[in-house]
């Protein structure tokens, strides 16, 4: 990996570092950190709209909690057959899961809209009035 | 808390949505829904996750032993959205079974909710099992 030391150094210290990446090393399951569900984060108007798909999930089953500029999803989807039934394919996982996000700036609270329609959800997350830019007078 | 499991990398990533290769004469990405195929004694059951189809744009169809589905994503939400972080595609979704003669075309229940498609294709009253009585 280091053989060529030469000029090669820069080259060979960036594969080395990207090919760790690419392995499980660095993966570390810290509480509040995840990877499911897969999210999407659009802006419109100066606000952040998150979507993520949860295709089975209830909203009974879905927690949503924002503080400041922290956003967390948690939940559980489950799938479960019955034990009389031969299981031709199966590539619905169900999974717990828990994923916390920092946003870029803080969220006024009572303003989010959110919405679970046909397993899509979609969450308005209005900037806080308190962290939007003022504009200073120059006298 | 809920308990954390690790969650690897590959298997995030096979989780992730594929996409139709084949050309369509409709514009628009399509992408394969994760099914699950199960069977029991009365018939067979096709489960897939639809997420974002409405009801009104789903497609079923049975032709030619072909058991077809669409469903075409509304966008409508998505209009006035800049992109600024994206784990995940957006599009319709598309796939096609091959029917055996086991399934009785004419009886075939769907129900969708939640964006969880749910056919039941009962078995035709031929190929169940039957008791053949010994004179």
């Amino acid at each position: 990996m280091f053989g060529r030391l030469s000029g090669g150094l820069g080259m060979a210290i960036q594969k080395a570092v990207e090919q760790a990446r690419d392995t499980n090393f660095f993966e570390t399951g810290t509480t509040g950190s995840g990877v499911y569900p897969f999210i999407n984060l659009f802006e419109k108007e100066g606000d952040l709209v998150l979507t993520t798909e949860l295709p089975g999930v209830k909203k009974e089953e879905l927690t949503l909690e924002v503080r400041e500029d922290v956003l967390r999803l948690a939940g559980k989807r489950s799938i479960e057959y019955g034990e009389d039934c031969s299981c031709h394919r199966m590539e619905r996982k169900g999974f717990n899961f828990d994923r916390s996000l920092k946003l870029p700036f803080r969220i006024e609270g009572g303003k989010i809209q959110a919405k679970l329609e046909n397993g899509l959800l979609m969450m308005v997350l209005p900037r806080a009035e308190s962290d939007k830019p003022k504009k200073i007078a120059i006298d | 808390m809920a308990e954390n499991t690790v969650t690897a990398k590959s298997e995030v990533q096979d989780h992730q949505k594929q996409e139709l290769k084949e050309e369509r004469t409709v514009e628009g990405r399509f992408f394969i829904p994760h099914t699950d195929i199960i069977e029991n004694k009365e018939s067979l059951i096709v489960i897939m996750d639809l997420p974002g189809v409405q009801k009104e744009n789903l497609r079923v169809r049975l032709e030619n032993n072909v058991l077809e589905i669409e469903g075409r994503t509304d966008y409508s939400p998505y209009e006035k959205l800049n992109p600024v972080y994206t784990e995940y595609s957006i599009g319709n979704y598309a796939r096609s079974f091959t029917v055996t003669h086991a399934v009785d075309t004419r009886n075939i229940e769907a129900i969708f909710k939640d964006g969880v498609l749910t056919l039941t294709l009962f078995k035709s009253p031929e190929s169940k099992p039957r008791e053949i009585a010994v004179s």
